[in-house]
């Protein structure tokens, strides 16, 4: 028995013929193209559904073969549904949260990892440590705290949320990034007379740019597509972003599924630009922690 | 040397300063041009996300000139969810939709709504609804509830589909039963019931057939935790649901309200016992189709009852301008306003006052004013007779029993355990 099993690689290795890599390749495709189909099924779905009309939907259900090409679903969502102005809004909050919230954790990261900040360590846990916290069970107070700062029902409300919850995480990835920097290069920066604010700005944000840019991808698709921080301290209807005015397309007695599909298509819009626009980075960003 | 950590910590507490105040300035004044005018502008918050009577509102609060009204209308369960935040917010909205019944009651319990007993006394708006309105929008000797439309409950078939298959409207629950084994042998769904993200649609056969037994004062009672659900009568309502369980489509229980209706518009489910805002999910040729008839009596000797959600308005306790929001309420009570909502809605509903026109209704309509006007008794709906919480208890407990219809006694002691706390809360 162990002889044989100890044998067969050895046979196998010699056998590695252009035919039998062919074949697993072969295997590979035949495999993978199946579980491609399931995992693009949904969106091509949604897609279809966006094209079809709600009398097609209502006499023969949502799942059956298309009978009806419309660009009714589209035309309402962005008329009636106000999708672009609420698409609008979304962009209010995510550019100021995206940007604020990288630009305060890269200062954070800074100190913490090339200054001796007492019980640093601590700190970063900390940091850390809220991201584990649910935000389900923070929702109430929140919107209280919100309340008592006379902010609730704003945007300012909502980006500060953002910026809050984002911070620890940002922090840390970008205090691993710039503690793999050498001190050589900062001290070196040093010697010639450059202060700390010319080090952060001329030496560790350039550096940086790799995982900035993977961390606003992030940021961007994780703050676009937040719900549950949108319907909890804005209720002005004119000042929901994109996924709550998704939300309220659905109404209680009727859902126009056509509506609800061609609008959540556009509303994958943006993330599914800036994720292709980044997708290098990103792909790059995600592999930072385990290379260190 | 000694000056360096200092000077940097202060450009960076600065440069920090700066950057927040400039960037949260800039948000702020980007978006709130809306929230500077609310002492001035009333805000109505509306839960009718419904793309008809979503238009059909604000077509309604466009024709109102006296004060400036901000419409905000946020989806149906977020609103539900939301609906104590908004109520106990420092600056809540100061007219908000929602139901009648125990739910209004709740919250007036708790001093969130604004009394407006003067809009149903003299020559109020409201003076003129039926007393059974005025009695349900009362909490502690006050009114807290504004009344404006209701709709009715009834079994729901297409009328080709019935000729087709050759069976009469049951008016007894045996010929009932029959017309389900006459559209069971020709291959169709004889009910259709969507309790897949709905569930709260079983408590529909529940609620009727407890009317239907055991009256609608025993309903009542049962629902406000004056008897058990585990007792005699409560078994009696589920001896009958159980005969229903073969009849009702399998494929139910994963669809919503609105997907079941899919299969009672193709013909390949027969009936289905739903509300009249079922005439919003069929297509524009289907309705004229549509027909529906009373749930079949059981015991001749109970007095007939009919499930009448009431749907309205009520204001809130803390609104920063109640004049303002009392003529709000009274604009919207009054009868060409319920009248223009229901036309422009689309909805089967029916207006709470006396003085509208209802002859331009549709036939469909016209019979459900009918059916009601015919009842001794007028319930809500499970949730709005009770609570929200004790509709979950429901949910669970009838979820399980279409699952597993055999275990009906242990559920039923499980469903009286739930609902105990939530009467014991």
């Amino acid at each position: 028995m162990t002889a044989a099993t100890l044998t067969r690689p050895a046979s196998e290795q010699t056998a590695e013929t252009p035919a039998n890599r062919k074949r697993r390749r072969w295997v590979f495709h035949a495999v993978m193209a199946p579980l491609t189909l399931l995992w693009v099924a949904p969106m091509i779905f949604v897609l279809v559904l966006a094209f079809r009309s709600f009398d097609d939907i209502a006499q023969n259900g949502t799942a059956a073969w298309p009978s009806s090409f419309t660009f009714q679903g589209f035309k309402t969502a962005l008329g009636t549904g106000a999708m672009g102005r609420a698409l609008w809004i979304s962009i209010q909050v995510t550019v100021p949260a995206v940007l604020l919230s990288l630009l305060l954790a890269s200062w954070a990261a800074y100190a913490l990892s090339r200054y001796a900040v007492p019980g640093r360590r601590i700190i970063l846990l900390t940091m850390l440590a809220g991201n584990l916290l649910p935000p389900q069970i923070l929702l109430i107070p929140v919107s209280r705290v919100m309340e008592s700062l006379g902010i609730y029902d704003t945007l300012v409300a909502l980006v500060a949320i953002h910026v809050g919850f984002g911070l620890g995480f940002y922090t840390f990835v970008l205090h691993g990034f710039m503690r793999s920097i050498p001190s050589e290069l900062t001290e070196a920066a040093r010697i010639d007379g450059a202060g700390p604010v010319q080090i952060y700005a001329r030496i560790i944000m350039p550096l940086c740019r790799p995982s900035l840019a993977a961390l606003g991808a992030l940021a961007t698709t994780w703050i676009f597509n937040d719900l549950i921080w949108a319907i909890t301290v804005l209720r002005t209807e004119a000042k929901l972003p994109v996924t709550a005015a998704l939300l309220n397309l659905q109404g209680g007695y009727v859902s126009n599924w056509n509506v609800v599909a061609a609008a959540s298509v556009v509303a994958a819009i943006p993330t599914a630009i800036v994720f292709f626009a980044f997708q290098r980075h990103f792909v790059s960003g995600l592999l930072m922690g385990s290379t260190k | 040397m000694t000056t360096a950590p200092l000077s940097r910590r202060g450009f960076l507490a600065g440069l920090g300063g700066l950057g927040v105040a400039g960037i949260l300035g800039a948000c702020a004044t980007g978006s709130d041009d809306t929230s500077g005018t609310a002492s001035s502008t009333l805000t109505l918050q509306s839960s009718l996300s419904d793309a008809d009577p979503k238009a059909a509102l604000t077509k309604v609060v466009e024709g109102y000139t006296k004060n400036k009204v901000t419409l905000n209308t946020i989806a149906i369960e977020t609103f539900r969810a939301q609906l104590p935040t908004y109520l106990n917010s420092g600056n809540p909205p100061d007219v908000l939709t929602w139901y009648a019944g125990s739910v209004a009651r709740d919250y007036a319990s708790k001093g969130f709504l604004l009394d407006v007993s003067d809009l149903w006394t003299g020559s109020g708006p409201c003076a003129g609804f039926s007393p059974a309105l005025k009695e349900l929008s009362t909490a502690d000797g006050k009114q807290i509830f504004v009344p404006t439309n209701y709709y009715w409950w009834g079994v729901f078939y297409r009328k080709s589909a019935f000729q087709e298959w050759g069976v009469q409207v049951p008016t007894t629950w045996d010929e009932f039963i029959q017309v389900c084994k006459t559209i069971k042998s020709k291959g169709v769904a004889p009910i259709s019931m969507g309790t897949g993200s709905t569930p709260w649609v079983a408590s529909g056969w529940f609620d009727y057939l407890d009317l239907r037994i055991n009256g609608a004062e025993f309903h009542r009672d049962l629902l406000a935790g004056k008897h058990p659900f585990d007792g005699p009568e409560v078994k009696a309502v589920m001896d009958h649901y159980r005969q229903l369980v073969e009849y009702i489509d399998p494929k139910g229980r994963s669809y919503s309200w609105q997907d079941a209706v899919t299969p009672l518009n193709s013909k390949k489910a027969g009936m289905y016992l739903i509300g009249a805002f079922i005439t919003s999910a069929v297509p524009a040729d289907g309705v004229d189709d549509l027909d529906f008839f009373r749930v079949p009596i059981i015991d001749p000797s109970v007095p007939v009852a009919e499930e009448a959600p009431t749907d309205g308005y009520f204001a809130s306790a803390k609104s920063k301008n109640v004049s303002g929001a009392k003529d709000l309420l009274a604009y919207l009570a009054a009868p060409q306003s319920q009248q223009q909502f229901i036309q422009l809605s689309k909805s089967s509903n029916l207006p709470t006052s006396q003085q509208v026109d209802t002859s331009t209704f549709s036939p469909l309509v016209q019979k459900g004013i009918k059916l009601l006007n015919d009842s001794k008794a007028i319930t809500q709906f499970f949730n709005r007779d009770s609570s929200d919480e004790l509709q979950t208890t429901a949910d669970t407990a009838l979820t399980k029993f279409l699952d597993r219809p055999g275990d009906v006694n242990k559920i039923l002691t499980e469903w009286q355990a739930n609902a105990k706390k939530v009467f014991g809360q």
